[in-house]
């Protein structure tokens, strides 16, 4: 984890939270250093997808997808989730804080449940820092 | 099929501290229909090893490959040169391939990825059940299809025991009786009283008993 800025990676259904993150940063509600890597579905993603992230320098990642029941493309979010889960499995056996993989559920019209999922990571990151400062 | 279940990570960890070039080696037989050493699994062991190194401090070069069978000679051929090029050949294949290359590949360090653990059934997704104890001496013939030796927790022949308790085992409520069962499949194809046959005592030899299993068939050999 690096001292400072933290370095969050999003992965977001292209039909949630529809607004780009440049917008939302611009107006000020998206956390520095949290970045957005549209998927045409959450389901697409692998659980090396989360880890390599991690592996390649992010403090954290996070899966924003479909509210249940709402899925474009019925159940990716569905299946996201519970990549997150192995994900966060493999955390947990590596000794990791398993809260730096999360899933969240976003409803598609709005952007602010994708804003909060971005906040809470950076949250999570920030204290995690305090947390490793704290134990120097 | 035999199902096998990844290794702890922290297990595999402490296996190859210390190197620092390992190729993770699938298998596309039982273990990727499993879902324990295929591609996919492959590609998880390799990310997290990394991600369990970096966590370390310890640069590791991870390769991945994955091959038909590990327990057929012609697909091991390339493991033996390749397999020299690295500290180790993680083998995410059953017992099997991890002994065949130990056999095959002189010079080659291979370590195992994977518990080996039955031969079982897949009765969902993500679901097994050992069904098969590959004792080699079958007697599914006389017990309606249904496996005493696998899947009785004290293999009995002649069950049930005292400890069957409403068709349920006593190692674990969750656990049928396959004695009980045995007695239902039986009845229903109206062969009850073929549980008065008292089966003679079991040859374990077959099972492995009397050492390393072997099977010749001179019709197939070269």
């Amino acid at each position: 984890m690096t001292e400072g800025h933290s370095n969050i990676v999003g992965f977001c259904c292209n039909y949630a939270g529809r607004v780009s993150e440049e917008v939302l940063r611009e107006a000020g509600l998206m956390p520095d250093g949290v970045r957005i890597e549209r998927l045409p579905c959450t389901g697409r993603l692998e659980v090396t997808t989360l880890l390599d992230a991690l592996e390649a320098g992010a403090d954290a990642v996070f899966v924003a997808g479909c509210e249940e029941g709402t899925c474009h493309n019925l159940s990716g979010s569905h299946r996201a989730h519970k990549k997150v889960g192995v994900a966060k499995g493999i955390l947990a056996e590596l000794d990791m804080d398993p809260g730096l993989v999360e899933m969240f559920f976003v409803p598609r019209a709005e952007t602010g449940p994708l804003v909060s999922a971005a906040r809470e990571m950076a949250s999570r990151v920030a204290g995690g820092k305090k947390g490793q400062r704290s134990e120097r | 099929m035999i199902i096998a279940e990844r290794k702890p990570l922290r297990e595999i960890l402490e296996m190859i501290s210390g190197m620092e070039k390992v190729l993770v080696l699938g298998c596309r037989g039982c273990v990727a229909v499993c879902s324990a050493g295929g591609d996919a699994e492959v590609d998880v062991l390799a990310s997290a090893l990394k991600l369990g190194r970096k966590r370390q401090g310890k640069a590791i070069h991870i390769d991945k490959d994955t091959l038909v069978r590990q327990c057929d000679p012609e697909y091991l051929e390339p493991i033996k040169t390749l397999g020299r090029e690295y500290d180790a050949v993680l083998s995410m294949a059953c017992g099997v391939g991890v002994n065949f290359i130990a056999d095959r590949c002189p010079g080659v360090n291979v370590l195992p990825a994977v518990n080996t653990s039955f031969f079982g059934a897949n009765l969902s997704s993500g679901e097994w059940k050992e069904m098969c104890a590959g004792c080699g001496a079958c007697v599914l013939h006389l017990t309606g299809g249904l496996c005493p030796v696998a899947r009785c927790a004290k293999s009995l022949s002649n069950g049930p025991c005292g400890g069957s308790v409403g068709g349920r085992c006593e190692i674990d409520p969750n656990v049928s009786c396959v004695w009980n069962l045995i007695y239902d499949k039986l009845s229903e194809l109206k062969r009850s009283e073929d549980m008065k046959e008292i089966m003679p005592i079991r040859d374990w030899r077959t099972a492995g008993h009397g050492g390393p299993r072997n099977r010749r068939r001179e019709d197939l050999l070269p």
